[in-house]
């Protein structure tokens, strides 16, 4: 620790602190523009100038100057106060100073200092600047006149992001921040350029001209897209959310968003959301009242009782699953209940439960900025959880994290420093994870006294680096080096995605990856373990809350079979749209078809309440109150920003509603819901709602560590055909992101993804409509021609409705197809 | 007048690498390689007073000695040849004569830092140069003067040549490692220095051209001979000085550290040129203050000049006489300034603009009075940017203001610049 006097104030601060950091923690505020806690200091504002007695006369900027010991330091005199507003003259010289139709004011750091400086009149003038203006994407508005040159943009793009669409172009002053041979802009679309420019140079034009900052009410929330568990705050006005508004100070990620997370907002107050009941007669939906529908709906639940089936997406808050379990397995008695359908999220609820004894991944996500090596399935970690995929960033630049990444294709974090990606054949994921846990064995490098190791090493021997070369297409030298290599570092954590474009990322590649951690002796030990990530913000809540069949019940997508050959007499579908997310979508759609009795309820008239006989309009995350728990579980609170669209209620009024019609017991509220789960559920046990506060709760996990032996499954080859790959695109999330503005302006089309020699053997360029076929069906897609991919595989996001890839899959990892145009 | 950067020099032709090992070439690295620990010779370096002959005037040994001894990877030694700054050639005369003594010395220095690759920085335009440069390395490799087992011995070191994409701000030690890393040369915030975190993060040391071509001298002779060479008392060593303006011949000649400025001008080139009479000069390159006729008696070392109001800077003396105008002067360094600035800081990159227009105001005739408390403001406040670029700047303004504020203040009250019909 250093001590130090900061304006006769004693400070003592740890040694890496700066003057910044110092004054800040005893509450002393030093003027910044260029500065960000989350970024690596810059010093170009020099808006930070203070005086430091020992370095006397010349002024030092505090955001870049280390403390010493016995540093007396002075942040206002007459000379920094000059010194300061000179900045600022300088700043506003060239500034447009259009503030009365800039967004960004009111939350302006220019005009807020301006203000504070008291700066009335510029002893200078000069002309302004002319940069033309980039409105060439519909997401980020580049206004490089209003530009202070503080750097974050460029920044934070390239220190978290990982992308570095902007750097500084040409000297003096006509330096300015600009993108690759200063032409338009083309990135991720995160936005978090937006969240850090300190003035209205960058800014959200979903956004633009439609509220004052000061206007809007600001709610905090967290996103419902991916499973992250990033905290937002909604940025409301006149009922409808406008934006969301950048708070350095929130959750683990301070404030750091993703395109779906800033973006793609717009599904709330969209005008297609359902407003009201529908009930279908004569083939038609009829606009219907609450009370019809929902004696319609209790009535055939009643009859069905326990051949009930039901389906719930894992968007819906804690206290609303335990509604649903309570209604469908409780009062109806039926355990064919299900979500993601079935499989998606088994590597918790049958992975991790036969590994660790528990439905959760040991570790958080702190851990991977605490541990030495990372061990990535799949580079779509980083689309899948864009968030996540910023803290890799992080851990392997800033910490020194070496990446690996075991793989079916090349990814963005493939490109990290150091990263090694081992791509294998698409599906033999199971054989090569068994080849380390062989060599760990094989090599002496599995821990003492590990219960079940003999058996283990039984049943691997088999999976050999050799043998698992042959099967996998990577070399057996790799593979040794990367168990080698997992086992030496001190810290070791797997990540591994999961989710509905992810057949093969099931309960035994689980099982296998646990194995890796167990051998080792990485469980329960920070900055190691396993993090299983699962796809929706509430995918933990649901498997914490048994929201899948626990006594022989059907499971997803056996339970639309189920609806379709009678063993389903009723269908209840909660906000999940399986005609577009389950595999084989004529086979779905059929089933659909001939099911007795379906109810969906959802916020839009989706592909699969198409086919339902009654539709309830359910609520967004933005107009109810509740709780989402996230990879890592962390639970968290929402808050109802906005009231409900139209008629529409809240699953938990739905579920609440038929389960008292029902005869089951009517709850409260959503507090008294969260009171019974912390009573019943032993991991939220002793959990209050209002004792999450703003950080929420991270749950206990007490892993037991169990080694099980997974056989690798038989992996499809046909001379001729291509191996097809389902996933999640970078821009989306499950379905619900196709009524995200932004999502669908930067990716608003289905696509397949050929390597290039595939594309150049068939005659395919990017762009084409091409059709992809299989046993099952076939689509026409917009082909996308890219270097990651090794030969002989294709890959295909899954989020859209029109030309879904579920039309050719049928729940298998990898799909033989046929290409052409 | 003991020559030690020239006395290689053929005077239509560069030395090659025979007659400068016959003159007793790399025998001082022989002699630090065989005889000498690296600290000796960091030391000798210390002892023998030499100072940066780039434009600060750092203690070269003193540099070295912040190198940590006891990191473990890989440490790094840049030659600074990046020479921009206006009026300053002698690196380039240096290299174009004799490459070699540079090569040694890199070579020397790299001994005593314990540094396995060195890299010269070399100013692009500099053809000839790095010519010369490469065929005296490849000579030197194949001699065994450089490479694996520098003449059997444990030490091994390469050089590296690298030519700058061209921008004066790479001259800036840090800008110049950000350069050389394939970056925007932005400089780098310091602490911490180049010393304990530069190139890729290791431990390095900027050097000058002449600084280093300086090393072998002092190895083979010792530092009390070195110290000996200078004029005044304080000072060590010889000093190439290059001049340029209104002299009847001028050169770029080598003399001992500490000779009077006056000398220089009225000796060594011959004096003003015919029916032109001294006015000012700038003493050390194009960031330093302008001196006056009052000041002629100084004698050329970092501390006397100083004294006096301005620096040594890199011995680039541009001289001027009555016939020049001190604020055009000023304003067409000021010009290049405000170009070469690299943008990072807002002093730097608006001020140098504003400089320069209330400058040109002054010339055009427009000034006013409050204009002269506006550019000393700014002489001021430019000091608070980010990197020594904008001070340096600032210096020729600093004395155009301190020893010609007449000549400025004539220019506003008769609304035109007084030299121009």
């Amino acid at each position: 620790m250093v001590n130090l006097t900061i304006d006769n104030t004693q400070v003592t601060v740890a040694k890496d602190a700066t003057i910044f950091d110092a004054a800040k923690s005893v509450g002393i505020k030093i003027p910044i523009l260029c500065h960000d806690k989350k970024l690596h200091p810059f010093g170009g504002c020099r808006m930070c100038l203070v005086e430091v007695e020992q370095m006397k006369g010349r002024l030092i900027p505090a955001c870049t100057t280390p403390v010493t010991e016995g540093m007396i330091v002075r942040t206002t005199t007459d000379e920094i106060v000059k010194a300061r507003k000179l900045v600022l003259e300088l700043l506003l010289l060239k500034h447009p100073l259009d503030c009365p139709v800039c967004d960004a004011a009111g939350d302006c750091d220019l005009q807020n200092l301006t203000y504070e400086y008291k700066v009335n009149c510029n002893q200078f003038s000069d002309e302004k600047f002319n940069h033309a203006i980039d409105y060439e994407n519909p997401l980020i508005e580049r206004d490089m006149n209003r530009c202070i040159h503080c750097g974050k943009c460029a920044r934070i793009c390239d220190e978290i992001v990982s992308y570095g669409a902007y750097t500084f172009i040409n000297r003096g002053i006509e330096a300015k921040m600009g993108t690759p041979f200063d032409g338009p802009l083309s990135c991720e679309f995160c936005g978090s350029c937006i969240s850090v420019c300190p003035v209205g140079a960058l800014i959200s034009r979903p956004f633009k001209f439609k509220a004052r900052w000061w206007a809007l009410n600001k709610v905090k929330s967290v996103c419902s897209y991916c499973g992250t568990g990033c905290q937002l705050t909604l940025g409301v006005k006149d009922n409808k959310v406008l934006t969301t508004v950048y708070d350095e100070n929130q959750g683990f990620h301070n404030g750091q968003l993703c395109t779906r997370g800033r973006f793609a907002y717009q599904f709330v107050n969209s005008d297609n959301r359902l407003t009201t009941p529908l009930i279908k007669k004569n083939g038609k939906f009829v606009e219907a009242g609450w009370d019809e529908a929902l004696k319609l709906v209790s009535e055939k639940l009643g009859a069905a009782k326990g051949s009930v089936g039901a389906l719930t997406t894992a968007h819906l808050t804690n206290e609303e699953l335990f509604l649903f379990e309570k209604l469908f397995r409780g009062t109806l008695g039926s355990d064919n209940i299900d979500h993601s359908a079935g499989y998606a999220h088994a590597a918790l609820t049958e992975g991790a439960q036969k590994a660790f004894g528990t439905v959760t991944s040991p570790s958080e996500i702190a851990d991977i900025q605490k541990t030495n090596l990372l061990l990535v399935i799949k580079t779509d970690a980083y689309e899948t959880h864009p968030v996540l995929g910023f803290e890799i960033n992080l851990g392997v630049k800033r910490q020194g994290v070496s990446l690996r990444i075991v793989s079916d294709k090349k990814g963005k974090i493939s490109r990290l420093p150091g990263a090694k990606t081992s791509v294998h054949k698409p599906g033999t994921e199971i054989a090569f994870v068994n080849a380390l846990a062989n060599v760990i064995i094989a090599e002496n490098l599995a821990v003492a006294g590990v219960a079940g190791l003999d058996q283990l090493k039984a049943a691997l021997a088999d999976y050999t680096p050799e043998k698992v070369a042959a099967v996998t297409g990577v070399a057996a030298e790799e593979i040794v080096a990367l168990a080698k290599e997992y086992a030496a570092a001190e810290k070791a954590l797997i990540m591994l995605p999961i989710g509905l474009g992810y057949p093969g990322h099931d309960a035994a590649l689980a099982q296998a990856v646990a194995n890796l951690a167990i051998l080792t002796g990485r469980i329960g030990k920070e900055g190691s373990g396993l993090l299983i990530m699962g796809e929706k913000n509430n995918s933990q809540g649901a498997a914490d809350l048994g929201i899948y069949p626990k006594n022989g019940g059907l499971k997803g997508a056996a339970i639309i079979d189920g609806a379709a050959n009678g063993q389903v007499k009723a269908l209840f579908i909660a906000g999940e749209n399986p005609v577009v997310s389950y595999p084989n979508r004529k086979k779905v759609e059929a089933a659909l078809e001939k099911a007795e009795f379906v109810v969906v309820s959802d916020l839009f008239l989706t592909e699969t309440a198409q086919f339902a006989d009654v539709v309830l309009p359910a609520v967004s995350f933005a107009e109810k109150n509740g709780t989402f728990t996230s990879v890592g579980r962390r639970v968290q609170q929402i808050n109802k920003a906005v009231k409900p669209a139209g008629l529409a209620k809240s699953d938990f009024e739905i579920l609440n509603d038929l389960n008292a019609a029902l005869s089951g017991k009517r709850y409260g509220n959503v507090a008294e819901v969260f009171g019974e789960i912390a009573a019943t559920v032993p991991a939220y046990q002793g959990l209050t709602l209002s004792g999450l506060g703003d950080e929420g709760a991270v749950l206990p996990v007490a892993p037991a560590a169990k080694l099980n032996a997974v056989a690798a499954p038989a992996v499809p080859a046909a001379a001729g055909k291509l191996a097809l790959v389902t996933g999640s695109a970078l821009y989306h999330s499950g379905t619900l992101s196709r009524f995200g503005e932004g999502p669908m302006y930067v990716c608003g089309d289905a696509y397949a993804e050929l390597s290039e020699a595939d594309a150049k053997a068939l005659k395919i360029e990017e762009g084409d409509a091409i059709t992809v076929k299989s046993d099952v069906g076939s689509v026409s897609l917009k082909a996308k021609v890219g270097k990651r991919l090794p030969a002989g595989v294709v890959f295909a996001p899954y989020h859209f409705a029109d030309a879904s890839i579920n039309t050719v899959t049928d729940g298998a990892a990898v799909t033989l197809v046929t290409v052409g145009k | 007048m003991e020559q030690v950067l020239f006395r290689h020099n053929r005077p239509d032709r560069s030395v090659t690498f025979e007659e400068y090992c016959a003159e007793g070439g790399f025998d001082a690295l022989k002699k630090a390689l065989t005889a000498m620990t690296p600290d000796e010779v960091q030391q000798t370096v210390i002892d023998s007073g030499l100072r940066g002959r780039g434009g600060a005037g750092f203690p070269t040994g003193k540099k070295w000695s912040f190198v940590p001894r006891n990191l473990p990877g890989p440490r790094w030694l840049i030659c600074n040849g990046d020479e921009m700054e206006p009026g300053t050639y002698k690196d380039r005369v240096l290299l174009e004569k004799n490459p070699f003594s540079l090569i040694e010395g890199v070579t020397l220095a790299s001994y005593a830092l314990g540094v396995r690759h060195a890299f010269i920085f070399l100013r692009r335009d500099y053809e000839t140069a790095a010519a010369n440069l490469q065929a005296g390395i490849d000579a030197a490799k194949k001699a065994g003067l450089l490479g694996e087992r520098i003449l059997g011995t444990e030490f091994s070191c390469d050089i590296d040549l690298h030519l700058s994409a061209g921008r004066y701000i790479c001259g800036e030690e840090t800008a110049l490692i950000n350069a050389l890393e394939g970056k925007r040369p932005n400089p780098r915030q310091k602490p911490p220095f180049p010393a304990v975190k530069g190139l890729w993060g290791g431990p390095t040391v900027v050097n000058n051209v002449e600084t280093l071509a300086n090393v072998p001298a002092i190895i083979a002779n010792g530092a009390a001979w070195f110290k000996g060479l200078a004029r005044n008392p304080e000072g060590a060593g010889t000093k190439l000085f290059c001049v340029s303006g209104s002299v009847v011949n001028p050169v770029c000649i080598e003399l001992p550290i500490g000779t009077p400025l006056r000398e220089i001008i009225d000796q060594a080139c011959g004096g003003l040129k015919p029916g032109k009479k001294f006015k000012a000069c700038i003493p050390g390159g194009a960031s330093t203050q302008f001196l006056s006729e009052a000041h002629l008696d100084v004698p050329m070392d970092f501390d006397p000049v100083v004294k006096v109001g301005s620096r040594l800077g890199s011995g680039a003396i541009i001289v001027f006489d009555e016939g020049h105008c001190l604020v055009e002067a000023t304003l067409n360094l000021i010009k290049f300034f405000a170009r070469e600035s690299c943008g990072w800081c807002t002093p730097c990159r608006e001020g140098l603009q504003f400089v320069k227009e209330i400058l040109e105001r002054i010339e055009r005739g427009g000034g006013e009075e409050r204009d002269l408390d506006l550019l000393r403001d700014h002489t001021r406040f430019l000091s608070y940017a980010f990197c020594a670029f904008a001070p340096g700047a600032m210096s020729p303004l600093d004395g155009l203001l301190a020893n010609f504020e007449d000549e400025v203040r004539e220019h506003i009250t008769r609304k035109r610049c007084p030299l121009k019909g």
